[in-house]
């Protein structure tokens, strides 16, 4: 890929992103009232923002830096703290220490594998 | 404030992390977008890839509208617009239970400017504090981390374990394709994988399960 979005492309990415926020918040709240959401359609929203999380997530771990093969080993810095994150997830919903462990083994594996 | 210290981690200059935190107003799609930013993404591709982490918000509108159908229009949109997902986890459980109070507008304006102000001055602190630590610390990572936070806890169901595994292995595939296609094809795959799951847990509710 190329340089970063940046100037006026960013401005316009705020600007597109801040509608997507806009649209999507209001559309139920503005729309008729006999506009009613399916239940396949529903299931379908329920469910997108988390496929294209992990369509993000997982590639953003496993190829890194952007354009290398993917790295499964156990000594990819970023699997060892995804996992460690994951791990604390499991039993505990403490969102500061999920990031603090992660990176503690993020940075741990960076330095020292 | 973890949002804010991975845009400028990720390498946004100050004044747009502030920006995009102001107007934007979404975690969730300020940090999917992020790595598509920083990579050089077409615009579209950016601005799409936040529109589909925003579609629960869809849901949240719909479930909102009967409390708030009696209002003029302005004033649903701009009580949409400040809705999160904590405010509207906030008010369903009240109205769930009853308690919702006699103006519940007003109230609920109340929380969602509470949650506002909270974030924008944590944001805006991340972003600040960010800019004076130097950049091989590695800070850029805590957007993904907090991402995995994110999807963690909504990983309590099977179309969505389903899902989310579908598009990760689809994207890892696909991620060779321009313009960052991949994840596209990552998300569509991850939904109708999601959406077929749920399809067949309907017809064949796992034991223990109300038949409805």
């Amino acid at each position: 890929m190329s340089d970063p979005v940046a100037g006026w492309a960013l401005a316009v990415v705020i600007v597109g992103l801040a509608l997507s926020t806009l649209v999507t918040r209001t559309s139920f709240l503005l729309a008729g009232a006999k506009l009613r959401l399916g239940h396949r359609v529903e299931v379908a929203l329920r469910y997108a923002p988390v496929c294209t999380l992990a369509a993000i997530i997982v590639p953003d771990i496993l190829i890194h830096p952007p354009g290398h093969a993917i790295d499964l080993s156990l000594l990819n810095p970023r699997l060892i703290g995804a996992l460690a994150a994951g791990l604390w997830l499991c039993w505990s919903r403490n969102i500061i220490g999920c990031l603090g462990l992660g990176m503690g083994a993020y940075t741990l594996a960076r330095l020292y594998l | 404030m973890i949002s804010g210290v991975a845009m400028v981690k990720g390498g946004l200059a100050v004044h747009w992390a502030i920006m995009m935190s102001l107007l934007v107003y979404a975690g969730s799609a300020q940090l999917a977008a992020l790595p598509l930013i920083v990579a050089g993404a077409p615009l579209w591709v950016i601005v799409a890839t936040g529109l589909i982490t925003n579609l629960r918000f869809v849901i949240y509108s719909a479930a909102l509208r009967p409390h708030f159908a009696d209002l003029p229009w302005r004033r649903r949109a701009a009580l949409g617009f400040f809705m999160t997902d904590f405010t509207f986890t906030r008010f369903m459980r009240s109205a769930q239970e009853g308690t919702l109070p006699e103006h519940r507008d007003a109230w609920f304006a109340g929380i969602c400017s509470h949650n506002w102000i909270t974030w924008q001055v944590s944001a805006i602190t991340g972003i600040i504090g960010a800019s004076y630590v130097p950049t091989d610390w590695g800070l850029e990572f805590t957007g993904t981390l907090a991402l995995v936070a994110l999807v963690g806890p909504s990983l309590n169901a099977r179309p969505a374990i389903v899902g989310a595994a579908a598009a990760a292995v689809v994207a890892l595939i696909a991620y060779p394709l321009p313009f960052k296609l991949g994840l596209f094809c990552g998300a569509i795959a991850g939904i109708a994988a999601a959406t077929l799951t749920d399809t067949l847990q309907q017809r064949s509710p796992p034991p223990g399960a109300e038949a409805t």
